[in-house]
């Protein structure tokens, strides 16, 4: 009996070790009200990752990361679902297939295999016809207008949707209750329907990328003319500063007409992220004094002036954009879509077999100058984004800043994340979006300012549960 | 699209210590009773291990065994994030074995050997926590074998020394943040992990002075120096997906995992007709000898390279405080508290050794039925303070609370 009692007390004494943390930090939406939450955005809004548009991607999507963290939040200030995204059918890729990492062989040293991200062969991804994928259902409630492509410029364009959808960015259909029956309806209306008491608007890298994506081969100075008036812009030109400012501004206006609060997210610097910052310009090794001769001979023979070439790492020789054959200098960045089998077989950089000079297209390389006019301008638009938070008492996202402190690393709940390609963790395949662990710190990010800003108490996310890049 | 040699950087922080959390101080039952004090009074065999010089107060020959459970549990919790865990119930099972005496009737020389358990616990977390990156599991465990010779130079002073040999082994789990589009068991959703095993040993010393001017007043000093627990040719397995395979191959490692050194000054006083012994230890742990840790891999690859994780430990000065009260000749009554500051400042806490200021008490009873034989009991509970605190190397912060009970059974016999 007595041997009972001790047991039965052992056990008691063990049941009453167990230490538990209490986290219970009272969620609370502060000043604000998520309790009709809507994000307004282009691909990084949509959940764009690996270079396509996929329903993975999408229930992932920061949008969404936040949506779950306002929900926690209770009523009549936390959000309430359903968080109506236009999904897509599948996890191949809309409208084209997404990147995966496959082997890859160099068709001029057959030894040579690597992985890499290789366009996923199969099929691709539908939506259920062109047009709205919640049209008709949920009574039209969309909260992601995260339109894959789109500039700030374009919300003024009457008819963006064709447009877009010419240009195989087919994402804007979905947002139109029927957009054959308003052909030239504006974006901008959409968002007017939607009357969100909370929003967060990430506009504009658009208006920069596309600039840098061909190479710097459209107008960057800010003086660029609309291809067709007032504001439909080449989609690779940098967008003029007053254009931006204007059609910015009217979307912003369009948000708040219904009295939201909510957080504006800048623009961060594009040139540090890995699809310009992957392959190096001074990439261009050369292990024997012959290659440095070779290489010499040649340009000295075709004229040029002031290349020189010597053992170890070079920098290759681009052509710029007013057709001069140089070095790259310090800074200068190659664009990771340059064929690898062009500088691995074909010379790129520094001469073919035939020894004739073969310098990288310009339209795969950003200059100096060019490298400026999208500093420049991304520094222009951020201002005027900050701007506008400042008067209309909005959250100010730094985003540009939050970019400079990944791109030095950093090491949160025991993973390294860099800008690095692949193996950094915090970009996908394609090298301009980020993987769902990118998207979480992302969403980790705005919520830190929305609290700051609106005395909220949002919690922050657990990144881990993501998925960063996927091995084969 | 540019071909990458793909080098999946990850974290290999999970590089440990026998830290605060690991030692245990559980190598005499009445010891263990009494808050963990000892050093001045050669209460039994166990006197091997307090301090050697005590060795040469025995009278007799004296075998002594004692087997203890302990089940710590640590929790977690990240307000920010509203995410909490706590590790899954584990019981560890240290044990000592004590042998020794004069070597003759009335001899002023006493030889003797000691076998107990230094470090023998571990964590084991949900495979799926937050910080599967820094630790899934960890368990470490090192037993002291010390053959001890003392000298009673005159009733007020006797001297000891022991030399050590310690053996053990290491075991840690963690993810990688590489997923398997296959999953490397066949699901996306599993993480690579990495699995560290390895035997580790060592060399030291054990020594110590033992004063009597009274029968009622004792002091002791005693060192035990650092000994350095090497991990050679340990096994170093991973599970990655197939394409990183040759990124991560499985190789050996060598590590080092220092058993810091101790030094410990107590005094203990009888009184009320010899009824009643207090005591009271200090203990100066020598933990900043290690300011960094290193695991070195036998076989490099681009993704694979040796670890380094930097470990700024504090001295820590740790009092100690114990009774013991005589109700009878059978029956003893023990009770005992001690607190010890951790020797781990913010910025340096880690998932794998959520160290902080710990709290102990503990009670014991001895009984002795026949006159040659005494059994001991002991129960003993640790609870940290509630830290809040990070690890800066690992990107990782939290609160962390442990708390942990000990039961212990001993039994000696006099020749």
């Amino acid at each position: 009996m007595k041997k009972i009692f001790i047991v039965g007390a052992v056990a008691m004494v063990f049941t009453a070790c167990r230490p538990s943390i209490h986290v219970n930090q009272n969620p609370s939406a502060g000043l604000a009200d998520f309790s009709n939450y809507l994000a307004i955005g282009n691909s990084l809004t949509a959940g764009y990752t690996d270079g396509s548009l996929t329903v993975s991607g999408q229930l992932h999507s920061y949008p969404a990361m936040l949506f779950g963290q306002f929900a926690v939040i209770p009523a009549p200030k936390g959000a309430v679902g359903p968080f109506i995204q236009p999904l897509v059918s599948g996890d191949w890729g809309y409208p084209g297939p997404k990147y995966i990492l496959g082997m890859t062989y160099n068709p001029c040293i057959p030894s040579d295999s690597s992985l890499a991200p290789i366009v996923n062969t199969g099929t691709s991804d539908s939506i259920n016809g062109d047009y709205l994928y919640a049209s008709g259902i949920n009574n039209n409630q969309i909260n992601n207008v995260g339109v894959p492509g789109i500039r700030a410029v374009d919300y003024k364009v009457a008819g963006y949707a064709i447009f877009a959808k010419l240009n195989k960015a087919p994402y804007a259909f979905r947002f139109y209750n029927n957009v054959n029956g308003s052909p030239n309806d504006e974006l901008v209306h959409v968002v007017g329907n939607l009357h969100p008491t909370f929003f967060t608007m990430w506009l504009g890298a658009n208006d920069v990328l596309g600039y840098a994506l061909a190479g710097g081969q459209g107008n960057g100075n800010g003086t660029a003319t609309p291809i067709v008036p007032p504001y439909l812009y080449n989609g690779s030109d940098i967008s003029p500063l007053i254009a931006f400012d204007s059609c910015y501004d009217l979307a912003l206006n369009t948000a708040i007409s219904t009295g939201a609060s909510g957080a504006l997210i800048n623009i961060p610097d594009i040139t540090s992220i890995p699809f310009f910052t992957t392959v190096p310009a001074k990439g261009l090794t050369l292990s024997r004094q012959g290659q440095a001769d070779t290489l010499n001979a040649i340009y000295a023979g075709y004229g040029y002036k002031g290349i020189n070439f010597t053992v170890g790492a070079n920098y290759f020789i681009i052509q710029d954009n007013a057709g001069n054959t140089r070095q790259a200098v310090p800074g200068e960045l190659i664009l990771m879509t340059v064929p690898d089998t062009s500088i691995t077989c074909h010379g790129w950089g520094s001469a073919n077999a035939a020894g004739v000079p073969t310098p990288i297209p310009n339209t795969y390389v950003l200059t100096t100058d060019e490298i400026q006019y999208i500093k420049t301008a991304t520094t222009n638009f951020n201002a005027f984004i900050q701007y506008e938070a400042n008067i209309h008492h909005l959250a100010y996202v730094d985003m540009n800043s939050y970019f400079k402190t990944l791109a030095s690393g950093i090491t949160f709940d025991g993973i390294n994340y860099s800008p690095a390609f692949v193996t950094g963790g915090a970009f996908s395949l394609d090298g301009i979006h980020p993987t769902q662990r990118g998207y979480a710190l992302i969403a980790n990010q705005i919520i830190s300012t929305i609290n700051a800003f609106y005395k909220s108490n949002v919690p922050s996310i657990d990144v881990n549960q993501y998925k960063g890049v996927v091995f084969p | 699209m540019k071909k990458q040699v793909l080098a999946a950087a990850f974290l290999l922080s999970a590089v440990t210590t026998f830290g605060a959390g690991y030692q245990l101080n559980l190598q005499g039952i009445r010891q263990l009773a009494m808050g963990g004090t000892g050093v001045a009074w050669p209460w039994d065999a166990s006197t091997i291990f307090y301090n050697p010089g005590g060795l040469g107060r025995m009278k007799t020959i004296q075998i002594y065994a004692s087997g203890l459970t302990i089940s710590p549990t640590t929790a977690f919790g990240n307000t920010l994030a509203n995410s909490s865990a706590v590790t899954q119930r584990q019981t560890f099972a240290p044990f000592n074995f004590y042998i020794g005496g004069p070597i003759q009737q009335d001899s002023k020389f006493a030889l003797g050997l000691g076998i107990y358990t230094v470090a023998g616990i571990g964590l084991k977390w949900d495979d799926q926590w937050i910080g599967r990156y820094i630790i899934q599991s960890i368990n470490l465990n090192a037993v002291c074998f010390q053959p001890t010779v003392a000298y009673r130079v005159s009733e007020l002073i006797s001297v000891g020394a022991g030399f050590v040999y310690a053996t053990g082994s290491m075991d840690i789990r963690q993810a990688l943040p590489v997923h398997g589009q296959y999953g490397p068991g066949g699901s996306t959703d599993d993480d690579g992990t990495l699995h560290l095993h390895g035997s580790a040993s060592g060399l030291g010393f054990n020594a110590g002075v033992q004063l009597k001017p009274s029968d009622n007043l004792q002091f002791g000093f005693t060192y035990r120096s650092q000994i350095n627990m090497g991990v050679s040719n340990g096994s170093a397995t991973f599970v990655v997906p197939q394409s990183l395979a040759t990124s991560f191959p499985n190789t050996n490692f060598d590590t080092q995992l220092p058993l810091p050194q101790v030094a410990t000054a107590g005094v203990a006083y009888r009184t009320m007709e010899d009824r009643l012994t207090l005591q009271f230890d200090l203990n100066y742990t020598g933990w900043n000898s290690y300011d960094s840790l290193r695991i070195n891999f036998s076989q490099h690859t681009s993704s694979l390279q040796d670890m380094h994780a930097p470990r700024h430990y504090r001295n820590t000065l740790t009092p100690r405080a114990g009774a013991n009260y005589k109700l009878g000749k059978v029956v003893s009554l023990m009770a005992g508290a001690a607190y010890e500051p951790t020797p781990v400042p913010n910025g340096f806490v880690s998932p794998d050794l959520p160290d902080a200021d710990r709290l102990v008490g503990s009670v014991g009873v001895s009984i002795k039925p026949f006159p040659r034989f005494t059994i001991l009991t002991a129960c003993e509970g640790i609870t940290t303070v509630t830290r809040n605190a990070s690890y800066d190397f690992g990107g990782f912060s939290g609160t962390y609370k442990t708390e942990a009970i000990t039961l212990g059974l001993g039994l000696y016999y006099n020749f």
